[in-house]
């Protein structure tokens, strides 16, 4: 239904960005209905799809003169609704912003555009010998911008970080549609550390700097196939405990594994319960020598077949399972869930066990995908959409396997964020208090609440007062738009 | 449409950076996911908008997102039952419709599209002096003319052509529309490699077009009527095998069991020629080439038949030539059938962007194993005003290998 | 009516007058996050200004506060609790930072070099110091995974956790860092811990002017050997610079040879103990010290341009761009003109006799400035910590 609210800020849109980039076609606008999380939809109020960084800080001022919600959006790869657009906002869509700036190689950085994808980077640089480190799964997709906005992880972050690591500056344009720029040189208050992984809540980005790596001078890549995922665990607890931090250690159990077959015939060695996948970079004798040192361990903790990657192409092809498995379990099961949650690493065996007996006792079928080396677990878990009642006792299950996690002192969420679809279990892993915290941070940049409103936080919460002394009912609350807590 | 295929995308966009629409324009609705959301909400009950259809019409069928995709979507399929669809349901503009029609009367049928090619081909002056102003009468037009090659010299291919030393198959030869009426040298190339290699070749005289035109577009009762035909036509001919090189038909043909039965298909098998080449091994010698070759992926062959190792490796084997590779080799030049004639100024930007990454190459020669490739490609080459970069087909380069030719180009 | 002192007793945690004269009316030693809580929440009632303190290393650092009523001293906050299996250790803002340079019967260790020997969790937080091996392993943000913070009005918040990867909620910790105790009081951090490497070696190169300086560090940080650290130390006007990279891990001796080749033709050494200024500070207690942000790539070009302000002795993560200087105080102003308006650089002047500093702006033009201001407002609306003790009287 169109929101004649919009009428206004639409016409202000048009004049800011020409017709050829301002959606109002109800058709069209439903294509930007979900991002990677399909299960929320809302056909956006308007699609902009601006150019510049000066065309994002007109929009974002049109929209803070009417009160208008707005949510940025990039590629629309995120698992937690995060780019879940709304019927009275506006949807700011960063895929024509996709220019590399510059590229910087004896400073070891380069400034590029929100729109563009993760991978672009470390193809601009490959051949000078440099890459950009942080590597989510979907990074031939996932927009920079989204990154920062996640603090997107990768396999391997374990080495590497994260995103927040290896952003050197940003410019945003705040919820009141200024330019400014956070910078890792910045002396005070970490802004630029806080604004990285805050979900769109405080302001759209619209340049990133960031930091390139040097390619190692070696990498082997190992793949060790496991009776079953207790004895991989050992392995992968040997390993750290040995003193090596391997740039990624990645598991896989055997549900897992078969989808993964299914899609990319990866071929993983057979009748395997569990594989891992154990890479190793850095200088050539320090590789050497890990290697031989993982190799062992793998083979005390009952590795019945160990595969190394000697080669980019024979690499590819072990991370070929790991890196679709994701989307691969499509081919085992008509619908699933993709969970994300941490737990600490020495509770990795008994926290799987947990989540078998839970997967058996509501008869729905767990595949376990997990960064190991840092106690990420990503399980899938499957259902069939067309059975009654399957779906409710697939998100049970998802949702006690989150419960879990927060009861091993874990995260809900280790790299796909909070987004929309788990802002109901930030209070179980956050006291009113730290809430409320958080929210002085965000009332800071966003008093009126515009951007990205209703994700991450449980409740929408109001900027009016002053932390801790609360003089009566706001007007919102009183009218039941808003709940105060 | 069918609504399990469109429920096997878990919308989690692997497709988007591989989809040239998507990469020209960077909207949703012009991207496989969005396409396919589209189709979605076509079965949901939403009809047929002019904006739904224009976001299809504006695929090229490419199916690079078939490639990209970890789900195992059947884009492929779903678009060709869409495209049916929006032919059925969806009423175009007269000028629009005016347009389809002569292309789809032309092109299945290689002898109108010869008797055509001659008041299409204009001399290069007349071309530049002529193409501003057809361009503001018809884009289409333009594009046409601006895309049609030299004429060559007619080449009369005999029915069959012995293999050259102990005789190692027999196989059929597609000679395709397109090819056959603009690329003739390539097919004359095509079986002069089949025969070195030990193939006898049979090339029925009475070939008809494969039908990839017509299913491609949404007319898929032309499409079965015309692969009925190609089928009828190499059984007669008593081959089991068909060497086809042209990306495009060798995609459909693959395809025959799902058009016309699995039963109706078994009878022949359907190889690319780079495709079969790899597979017995090469016999003749192959002489040396000193030139540096950017070879093309056509969509195709690379994406529909995943055909990308076979060719660069034939190519890489011919001693003294050097493979270089081209940046976005995944993405459409903007040919795709008959794209370039019903989307003209999208498949023009395409084409602008690939020749920008052909030329950035600094390679002698662009190999591609699609007529309508070589055709856009150049035709973008030219339009940039560099000098033109000879464009070859892999059959022409293993022929002038084989042959110890210089160039066959 | 209860008096401010009586109220802060009232709390159970040892609270003292100040010496007679002393800027701090009393000093409190809280010895958990809840006493710091309740502290906290006397002051506010009373309109307490409050500067916390740890070890009392950098209390000279930034602008003194405008008000003191209550000195916090950290230094009984003091518990720690390591997990060996998850590379984790919590502790409390008042150990410091050395005790977490080792662990009883695991080789693991707090990454992050403290350069003032003794500061404490909470002081190197509040004030983002880091030594050589920012390079490697970032500074203390990167290595912070969990926080409690005591705010203004007594709140007990905690963000993050005890797990390496979580990005659920706002990332509190960052904001904390450089927060010059002006935000809240950290009580309590958690860290990840790396693996002790089994054996260091450090190459000294002694190029023989500045001029070959910026194509030294540029060769020696894009070094595949990886580095973990590339300092550089000049002693200033008319001398030639050293540089020092760090080498960490196994086969470190293979690694530091093929480092030290990097040194094209300089005199290069391969040694088993750092050189003697690694992880200091340049110049005197009491003098002026500068932090100077460059772009890596302008380290030598900077340290020739300032060659004409006197003599300024300048030590630093040369690869990470990130320098310490210490002018004396007659050549500050025309050293800080110098790096800030004709190189562009970023420099602040973190400590300086008062009347050194005297019509110089101490932080420089800060961007984000008015966002940090509207931080602070929400945190801490009634200035009363730390007042005045960060830039634009935050
Ligand atoms: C198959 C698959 C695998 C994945 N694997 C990983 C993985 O390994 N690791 C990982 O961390 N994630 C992974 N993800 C999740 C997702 O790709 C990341 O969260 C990614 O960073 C999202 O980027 P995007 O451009 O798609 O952002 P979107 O989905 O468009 O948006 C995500 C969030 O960012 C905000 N946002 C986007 N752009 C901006 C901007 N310019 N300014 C401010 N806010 C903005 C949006 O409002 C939204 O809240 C995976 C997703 C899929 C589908
Ligand atoms: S076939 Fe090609 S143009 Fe069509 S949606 Fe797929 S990638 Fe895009
Ligand atoms: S890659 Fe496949 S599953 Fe993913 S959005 Fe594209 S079509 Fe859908």
């Amino acid at each position: 239904m169109p929101d004649t609210a919009l009428d206004e800020p639409v016409r202000r849109f048009l004049e800011i960005l020409g017709p050829g980039s301002v959606i109002t076609d109800p058709v069209r606008l439903r294509t930007y209905e979900c991002d990677g999380l399909t299960h929320h939809r809302t056909s956006p109020g308007v699609v902009v799809l601006p150019e510049t960084a000066e065309q994002v800080a007109a929009i974002v001022r049109v929209c803070a003169r009417h009160g208008v919600p707005f949510v940025a959006r990039g590629a629309g790869t995120g698992l937690s609704g995060g780019a879940l657009p709304r019927t009275d906002g506006v949807l700011v869509v960063t895929s024509r912003m996709r220019r590399i700036l510059s590229i910087d190689l004896p400073n070891r950085l380069a400034v590029v555009e929100p729109g563009v994808t993760n991978l672009a980077i470390t193809e601009a640089v490959r051949e000078q010998g440099y890459y950009y480190a942080p590597d989510p799964s979907s990074q031939q997709v996932c927009s920079i911008g989204g990154n920062v906005a996640e603090n997107s992880g990768g396999a391997h972050c374990l080495k590497y970080g994260f995103t927040v690591n290896h952003v050197l500056a940003l410019e945003i344009v705040t919820p009141d549609g200024d330019l400014v720029e956070l910078s890792h040189t910045d002396p005070g208050y970490d802004l630029l550390g806080a604004f990285v992984g805050s979900e769109g809540t405080l302001g759209i980005t619209t340049k990133v700097t960031v930091r390139l790596t040097r390619a190692p001078q070696a990498v082997t890549t190992l793949l060790a196939a496991f009776d079953d995922v207790e004895s991989g665990g050992r392995a992968v607890s040997a390993i750290i405990g040995g003193g090596i931090l391997p740039a990624a250690i990645e598991m896989m159990d055997a549900l897992a594994i078969e989808a993964a077959e299914a899609a990319v015939a990866c071929s993983y060695p057979e009748g395997a319960g569990a594989v891992l996948i154990v890479e190793l970079d850095g200088p050539s004798p320090e590789v050497a020598h890990q290697f031989a040192e993982v190799r062992r361990i793998c083979e005390e903790n009952g590795a019945f077949e160990l595969r190394v990657a000697a080669d980019p192409a024979e690499r590819a092809a072990v991370w070929k399972g790991r890196k679709s498995a994701f989307a691969a379990v499509g081919r085992i099961s008509p619908a699933y869930i993709v969970q994300d949650g941490v737990v600490p690493r020495t509770a990795l065996p008994e926290v799987l066990a947990d989540i078998e007996r839970i997967s058996g006792e509501h008869g729905i079928r767990v595949a376990n995908v997990f960064h190991a080396g840092d106690g990420n677990l990503h399980p899938l878990v499957l259902f069939d959409d067309d059975e009654p009642g399957a779906a409710e006792r697939a998100e049970l299950v998802s949702g006690r396997i989150l419960d879990l996690c927060v009861e091993h002192g874990g995260s809900i969420t280790g790299e796909h964020g909070v987004g929309i679809d788990k802002s109901r279990y930030m209070t179980k892993m956050f006291s009113e208090d730290d809430l409320a915290t958080m929210q002085l941070v965000r009332c800071a940049f966003d008093p009126e609440g515009l951007s990205n409103p209703g994700k991450v936080f449980p409740t929408p919460r109001l900027c009016g007062e002053a932390p801790g002394v609360r003089r009566g009912a706001h007007p919102l609350v009183e009218s039941g738009q808003a709940e105060q807590f | 449409m069918d609504p399990e295929l469109i429920g096997d995308c878990v919308h989690c966009g692997f497709c988007l950076p591989t989809c040239p629409t998507y990469v020209l324009w960077g909207e949703e609705m012009d991207s496989p996911r969005g396409r396919i959301h589209l189709m979605g909400q076509h079965v949901g009950g939403t009809p047929l908008t002019p904006e739904m259809a224009g976001h299809f019409d504006a695929c090229l069928g490419c199916m690079a997102c078939v490639t990209a995709c970890p789900s195992g979507v059947r884009y492929d399929r779903l678009i060709e039952q869409t495209r049916a669809e929006v032919e059925r349901a969806h009423r175009r503009p007269l000028q629009e419709r005016a347009l389809r029609a002569l292309v789809f009367r032309l092109f299945p049928y290689p002898r109108r599209l010869r008797a055509m090619r001659l008041p299409l081909r204009l001399t290069e002056g007349a071309r530049r002096r002529l193409a501003p102003r057809l361009e503001r009468i018809s884009p289409s037009l333009a594009a046409m003319a601006e895309l049609a090659p030299p004429v060559p010299a007619r080449v009369r291919l005999p029915r069959r052509v012995r293999a050259v030393g102990r005789r190692r198959a027999t196989v059929g030869m597609l000679t395709g529309c397109v090819q056959g009426a603009f690329f003739p040298q390539v097919n004359a190339a095509t079986a002069r490699v089949l025969a070195m290699e030990g193939c006898e070749v049979v090339i029925p005289p009475a070939q008809g077009c494969c039908g990839a035109l017509s299913l491609h577009s949404g007319l898929p009762e032309q499409a079965v009527r015309l692969a009925e035909r190609t089928l009828a036509t190499f059984e007669r001919a008593g081959v089991d095998t068909v060497v086809v090189n042209a990306a495009g038909c060798g995609s459909t043909m693959k395809e025959y069991g799902d058009l016309l039965g699995e039963d109706r298909a078994q009878n022949i098998r359907v190889v690319d020629l780079s495709e079969y080449l790899a597979e017995i091994g090469p016999v003749a010698t192959r002489h040396p080439l000193p030139v540096t070759v950017a070879y093309h992926d056509a969509c195709h062959l690379a994406h529909a038949q995943g055909i990308r190792a076979q060719p660069r490796a034939l190519l890489s084997a011919v001693p003294g030539l050097r493979l270089v590779e081209i940046a976005e080799s995944s993405i459409c030049c903007g040919s795709a059938g008959t794209y370039n004639l019903l989307q003209p100024e999208a498949a023009r930007d395409l084409g602008d962007r690939k020749a920008e990454r052909v030329l950035a190459t600094g390679a002698d020669l662009l190999v591609s194993a699609n007529p309508g490739c070589t055709l856009q490609i150049g035709s973008a080459v030219r339009r940039r005003g560099a000098g033109p970069i000879p464009v070859a087909h892999v059959a022409q380069v293993l022929d002038a290998s084989l042959r110890g030719l210089d160039r066959a180009w | 009516m209860e008096t401010p002192f009586e109220a802060l007793r009232g709390t159970g945690v040892p609270v003292e007058p100040a010496a007679p004269g002393d800027a701090p009316r009393w000093v409190a030693y809280p010895g958990t996050t809840a006493e710091v809580a309740a502290l906290m929440r006397v002051s506010a009632e009373h309109d307490l200004a409050v500067v916390p303190s740890g070890a009392g290393t950098k209390l000279a650092w930034g602008n003194p506060p405008e008000r003191c009523d209550l000195l916090l001293r950290t230094g009984r906050l003091t518990s720690l609790e390591h997990s060996p299996g998850d590379l984790v250790v919590r502790v409390s803002a008042g150990l410091p930072v050395g005790t977490l340079a080792s662990f009883p019967g695991v080789a693991q260790e707090l990454a992050l070099d403290d350069p003032l020997g003794a500061g404490t969790v909470g002081g190197t937080l509040a004030t983002a110091v880091a030594g050589p091996r920012r390079f490697r392993y970032g500074t203390a943000r990167d290595l912070l995974i969990g926080v409690t913070v005591v705010l203004a009005d007594g709140t007990v918040a905690t963000s993050g956790g005890r797990v390496v990867k979580n990005v659920a909620g706002y990332d509190l910790g960052k904001l904390l860092c450089g927060s010059y105790g002006t935000l809240g009081v950290v009580t309590e951090a958690v860290f990840r811990l790396h693996p002790v490497a089994p054996e260091r070696r450090w190459i000294t190169v002694e190029p023989d002017s500045l001029a070959a300086l910026d194509g030294l560090v540029a060769a020696l940080a894009a070094s595949q050997a990886e580095p973990s650290a590339v300092e550089v130390d000049w002693p200033g006007t008319g001398s030639a610079p050293v540089v020092a990279a760090l080498v960490e891990g196994t086969a470190a001796g293979e690694r530091a040879a093929a480092v030290r080749e990097l040194a094209g033709g300089h005199p290069a050494r391969v040694r088993d103990e750092a050189p003697g200024w690694w992880n200091t500070l340049p110049g005197d207690p009491g003098g002026v010290l500068c932090e100077l942000r460059l772009p890596p790539a302008e380290v030598g070009r900077t340290l020739r341009e300032v060659t004409a302000c006197g003599p300024v002795r300048v030590r630093g993560s040369a690869a990470s761009g990130v320098l310490w200087a210490a002018p004396p105080p007659d050549v500050l102003p025309a050293f800080v003109s110098a790096v800030r308006d004709r190189l562009g650089g970023r420099l602040v002047v973190l400590a300086a006799p008062y009347d050194a500093i005297e019509g110089i702006d101490r932080w420089g033009p800060v961007g984000a400035l008015p966002l940090m201001r509207r931080v602070k407002e929400r945190f801490d609306p009634d200035r009363r910590l730390s007042p005045g003790r960060f830039a634009g009287g935050i």
